[in-house]
């Protein structure tokens, strides 16, 4: 039972961008995944997610055993995997509420509907730990929110939608320490034994709220290094050249 | 009055008496030069004359005159401009004031090239008159003379003009030359009761960069018309400027035609000021058949008394990740009318295209009417369009918050009406051009104040 | 399409209104349109002398008319007025009581559910049945305060001095070719009068129900709401899919008279080889409100610009539509304001989709004249294409004399994104429902103007014409 990645080589069709990424996460575990601008980060979500943008020319993704590169985006979602996007989309007209409703009931077997009851009790509760306005529901996903409104919502949705591995990717970014603060909360309120998370990041910052069991090094497509939380503060002190001129070897 | 009728087919009825089937009376062409043209170029002005005679005057009821009325271009007492006096070329050449820098400088007169001062123009760069043009550029007037159909509505006075043109400029810039300060061409009429039909033709070759200013005036109020027509084409990654600025007398006429044709990755903005004449039509056409190439439609007039402006755009989607920004603003006093209409047509294959379109009109009288046909036809995918069309008068806040700070009305009234119009002047990106197309706006303010 | 006989037990309900039940006509014009159609009509309708006279002169309009293919689609001229029947009825008067009503007409109504949103939320409901209408019934504690609600006949024998006053005033027969056809051989729709001040609590209902083939259907509804009167109307349109086209050209004239407020909702769910050409238009007086709201969905070609003269001061002229053009359909539809007094609004939104080859057009006219003042126009109107075939033209006219006024008009075009999709679907949505969320989205906040029941039914017939335009 993990998220596995192994020797994944994707990227647009005229360039590669992952050149043999392999990486496992249990249960449990919460790695980071840190890298310098254009090592390839936003692809490796992406790839996972599924972007038809993207192509997968060798290597596997497989979530608990089963294979995820064969199946739809939509279908890896059901799986388990949540990808909290660095750009949430705005979807006009659509409320908050419909859309997450959507989403559960997506996951439920045919003909089976929601308890709205239910729901809405959840929602709120989570609503109120994210310190989000009640209004949040009837508002269009995404539509007008502030970055930190929009990166809380992709927390509300991750904490709603309960899934077995959730990526975050840049979730830090464009957020002030107040609400860097909340999402992590968030976040931290998530962790358990059945849950993996991957969080992927540029900055350091970020884990000084949410603490990673371990932390590696992205470089050109590959993971160059790795090691536990105490190399992220090595890496905001050094610099991500330092990985190269150390001359490091690469991680397993 | 010369009336020499040249390359006039035989069944033609002669002098101007004569109504044409249209309903227009004839201004028969007179060329003095014939045996100078080209063949091909007398064959195209005379078939050209034999379209004029057929063609039908525009409808009113037809969709491209819709609000406007071509029974409003009076042919019936005007003939084509013939010599000015010394006295008069003086004149004019004295008050063609050109930008400060200005690359070079054209003054025509009554269709005549008067003077010229092209010295500070780069090597290699070709600004000629269209006579010159016709006899040393013969292969490029031959792949771009007038090659464009009439989509518009006045197909008949795009006739008119070629069957008549003698006058105009032909400016070519080769691969990767910059000229930097602008182009400047004069047009004047000086008699009353004259046609000009002004040509001006704008090609650049691979990353060039040109600027162009067309200007059109009369010497006095009398009755004129201009029938001019510009086309402007881009050729790869070029980048042209072209602005026309028409300050007909107040009895004068205008009918403007002018396209821009924008290859790959070229970037052009034209700009029509439209301050004088008492109907003044443009039709602007932008093809943007090159991808990555990018057409920015701009526009400022602000008709007085019963001064009518009639604009019809039409922006032409042929290739994928094209975009094109269209901006006309006008500020509207007295019985003047004003009448857009402007259409984004995206091509089946052209996807990725950016197309917007806005016409903003300012309404400061009781009586001015503003009319506004925005319209979109969508034919690709991945496209984002939109237009907008508001007509509003002045804000009484903003008039209430300026005079507040102790400026009179009237000046308060002309501050918003330039910031008005500031949105599309800025666009040009050019100080020395937003400059010289302010202060044309500032000369008919001081004219409005003293009438 | 289903054709029925007897027993419609068991059949699924899915495709709305395409089934068909065998003709069995009493009186039929036969093919094509002459004055003996018109004399046909009248004699069948024992219609009183200055109808059949206004007939015949509609008739000699129509004839002379030329079609407007000068700006309207060429597809028109596939219209051919010699291949459709022009009256067709089974000779029977509308029946106060669903059991009265003819087995098949009944079963027919049953299916589209009318009966059930009677009972549920109407205060009466009229059942046109091609020429005539087959049900028609008042709540009666609505009649009780004096509301008039029959079929334009029984409103032009019983009440001719309303009727009269306003038929054809609102729209002249030479309007246009389309609403000079319907003024020479009109029948059925509905005849309205709300009484001074009375407000009319739930919606009236008109059903429109095209069962023969080669056949053109012409109602006409004339509505009146007294000083202060408050009525909302809703009528559905449906006809089985033939191989032949079928013809639906309406006429309906409001008259909202000082503070008096008509709404009128239209859910057209036509099969795709109906022409679906109407004018619509009301006057409103001082202090009144006309408010359409217009769902079009089907038909090979509908064109339809619902319109509001604003006559008294303070007037309010509304038209709220959505359109959805699938492959083979032609949406041209839009709005007319005419400001005729001072400080009068008008609002106009708009939302089209274009689905598959589906083409949708937006043609709008505003016009403020000259010595008014305080008028306001808003229009928004919107296009979101779903597929790269699909096709939309927005093709607007704004006339303003004055400063006293202010108009402001936005269009946009857009697409439904890629990522947008992908978003919805990393949520755990399919492509399907992912493209549905999106669409409903577009339209969520018009939709919203649809009373509760309609909007549920606009979803659904949107969600049933987005299937399978995706992937």
């Amino acid at each position: 039972m993990s998220l596995k990645i192994t020797d994944l080589h994707a990227g647009l069709p005229d360039r590669e961008i992952l050149k043999g990424l392999t990486l496992e996460i249990n249960p449990g575990e919460v790695h980071a995944v840190m890298g310098p601008n254009g090592s390839g980060k936003s692809t490796l979500s992406k790839v996972m997610a599924g972007h038809e943008d993207y192509a997968v020319t060798s290597g596997t993704v497989e979530l608990d055993g089963i294979n995820l590169l064969d199946m739809a985006v939509d279908a890896r979602a059901r799986a388990g995997l949540f990808l909290a996007f660095q750009y949430p989309h705005e979807i006009p007209g659509v409320s908050n509420a419909n859309f997450l409703r959507a989403a559960k009931k997506s996951r439920l077997p045919e003909g089976e509907e929601i308890d709205a009851i239910k729901f809405y009790k959840d929602m709120y509760a989570r609503m109120d730990a994210l310190e989000m306005d009640r209004s949040f529901t009837s508002r269009s996903v995404n539509e007008g929110f502030s970055g930190g409104e929009k990166k809380r919502n992709e927390i509300l949705q991750l904490m709603m939608l309960e899934p077995k591995y959730a990526v975050l990717d840049e979730t830090d970014s464009g957020l002030d320490i107040d609400a860097l603060k909340i999402v992590a909360r968030g976040v931290n309120a998530m962790r358990s034994p059945d849950r993996g998370f991957l969080l992927i990041t540029h900055y350091q910052r970020l884990l000084n709220y949410i603490q990673p069991d371990f932390v590696h090094v992205l470089k050109e497509g590959r993971i160059v290094l790795s090691g536990g939380k105490e190399l992220a503060l090595e890496l905001e002190a050094k610099g991500y050249d330092w990985v190269k001129e150390e001359g490091l070897p690469l991680a397993a | 009055m010369d009336t020499t009728v040249l390359d006039n087919p035989p069944d033609t009825l002669p002098e101007r008496e004569t109504l044409a089937p249209s309903g227009l009376q004839i201004i028969v062409p007179s060329r003095e030069d014939l045996e100078a043209l080209p063949a091909w170029f007398r064959e195209r002005t005379a078939s050209a004359w034999k379209d004029f005679q057929r063609l039908p005057v525009p409808s009113v009821k037809s969709e491209p005159w819709r609000y406007s009325n071509s029974k409003r271009v009076t042919l019936s007492d005007l003939h084509p401009a013939c010599g000015a006096s010394a006295d008069e070329e003086q004149q004019a050449i004295e008050q063609s004031h050109p930008i400060s820098g200005a690359a070079a400088r054209l003054v025509f007169v009554n269709d005549r090239l008067i003077h010229r001062d092209a010295d500070k123009l780069p090597a290699g760069v070709v600004c000629v008159s269209l006579a010159e043009a016709l006899r040393d550029h013969e292969a490029l007037l031959k792949q771009h003379f007038m090659k464009r159909e009439s989509f518009l509505g006045s197909a008949k006075f795009a006739a008119l003009h070629l069957a008549h043109v003698k006058a105009g400029t032909v400016v070519f810039v080769p691969k990767d030359v910059v000229v930097e300060h602008p182009i400047e061409i004069f047009h004047w009429v000086t008699e009353s009761n004259a046609a000009i039909f002004p040509h001006t033709l704008v090609v650049t070759a691979e990353h060039a960069q040109v600027k162009v200013i067309d200007h059109y005036r009369s010497s006095n109020g009398a009755p004129a018309l201009s029938c001019a027509v510009a086309d402007i084409i881009a050729g790869a990654g070029s980048s042209i400027t072209y602005v026309s600025c028409q300050e007909l007398g107040e009895k004068g006429q205008a009918l403007h035609l002018s396209s821009t044709t924008t290859h790959h990755d070229s970037k052009v903005k034209s700009f029509q000021v439209q301050l004088g004449a008492e109907f003044s039509r443009s039709e602007s056409v932008s093809d943007l058949v090159g991808a990555g190439s990018r057409s920015d439609m701009l526009s400022v007039s602000m008709p007085v008394r019963d001064q009518v402006v009639d604009q019809r755009t039409l922006q032409r989607h042929h290739a994928p990740h094209t975009y094109s920004d269209l901006l006309y603003k006008n500020a509207l006093y007295d019985r003047a009318r004003s009448i857009f209409s402007g259409l984004i047509h995206v091509f089946e294959n052209a996807h990725f295209t950016d197309a917007y379109q806005t016409c903003r009109n300012l309404i400061n009288s009781e009586e001015a009417e503003a009319s506004s046909m925005p319209g979109l036809e969508i034919n690709a995918d991945q496209v984002k369009c939109s237009h907008g069309s508001t007509s509003s008068p002045v804000s009484d806040e903003e008039l209430f918050y300026l005079k507040a700070r102790g400026i009179p009305d009237t000046e308060a009234r002309r501050l918003i009406v330039l910031g008005f119009v500031s949105a599309a002047v800025s666009r040009i990106e050019d100080e020395s051009i937003e400059t010289m197309i302010r202060e044309r706006m500032e000369e008919k303010f001081a004219r409005m104040v003293i009438a | 399409m289903v054709i029925e006989n007897s027993d419609i037990s068991g059949i699924k309900v899915d495709n709305v209104g395409d089934f068909v039940f065998p003709e069995r006509n009493k009186y039929d014009s036969g093919f094509g349109i002459t004055e003996q159609t018109v004399d046909y009509i009248c004699d069948v309708k024992g219609d009183p002398d200055w109808i059949r006279e206004f007939r015949k002169k509609a008739l000699k309009i129509f004839q002379d008319k030329p079609m407007p293919t000068h700006w309207a689609t060429k597809d028109l001229e596939n219209i051919k007025f010699d291949e459709f029947r022009y009256y067709l009825s089974d000779g029977q008067k509308p029946k106060r009581s669903w059991d009265e009503v003819p087995e098949d007409v009944k079963r027919t109504f049953d299916r589209l559910g009318i009966p059930e949103q009677e009972r549920k939320f109407l205060a009466g409901v009229e059942a046109q049945y091609d020429s005539e209408a087959a049900y028609s019934n008042i709540k009666a504690a609505v009649s009780e305060q004096g509301v008039i609600f029959v079929n334009s006949t029984e409103g032009l024998h019983k009440h001719p001095e309303i009727f009269r006053k306003w038929f054809g005033k609102v729209i002249p027969t030479g309007d246009n070719k389309f609403s000079a056809l319907n003024s020479a051989v009109f029948s059925g729709g509905s005849f309205i009068y709300v009484p001074p001040g009375v407000k009319v609590k739930h919606p009236l209902q008109a059903y429109f129900r095209i069962n023969s083939e080669q056949f053109g259907q012409f109602e006409r509804t004339l509505i009146i709401a007294d000083e202060g009167a408050e009525i909302m109307y809703m009528e559905g349109c449906t006809a089985p899919k033939f191989e032949t086209a079928t013809l639906h050209s309406a006429v309906v004239e409001l008259v909202a008279m000082k503070g008096a407020k008509i709404q009128y909702v239209t859910v057209q769910n036509w099969s795709s080889n109906v022409f679906n050409l109407v004018t619509k238009r009301g006057i409103a007086h001082e202090d009144a409100v006309v408010k359409w709201i217009d769902c079009n969905i089907g038909s090979r070609l509908t064109m339809k610009y619902p319109g509001v003269i604003m006559k008294g001061k303070r007037a309010r002229g509304e038209v709220i539509s959505i359109a959805l053009a699938n492959s083979g359909q032609h949406q041209d539809t839009g709005a007319k304001m005419v400001h005729a007094a001072d400080d009068t609004t008008s609002n106009v939104i708009s939302k089209s989709i274009s689905v598959g080859e589906g083409r949708a057009t937006y043609r709008g006219l505003v016009h403020i004249p000259k010595h008014l003042k305080g008028c306001k126009n808003n229009t928004e109107c919107d296009a979101l294409l779903i597929n790269p075939n699909s096709r939309t033209d927005t093709y607007p006219a704004i006339s303003v004399r004055g400063n006293k006024h202010a108009t402001q008009h936005e269009a946009s075009v857009s697409q439904v994104s890629a990522d947008q999709i992908f978003y919805l679907m990393q949520r755990g949505l399919s492509e399907g429902e992912a493209m549905s969320l999106s669409v409903n989205g577009f339209i969520n906040d018009l939709a919203k103007e649809f009373p509760m029941e309609y909007s549920v039914e606009l979803k659904r017939l949107i969600d049933l014409e987005m299937e399978g335009s995706v992937g």
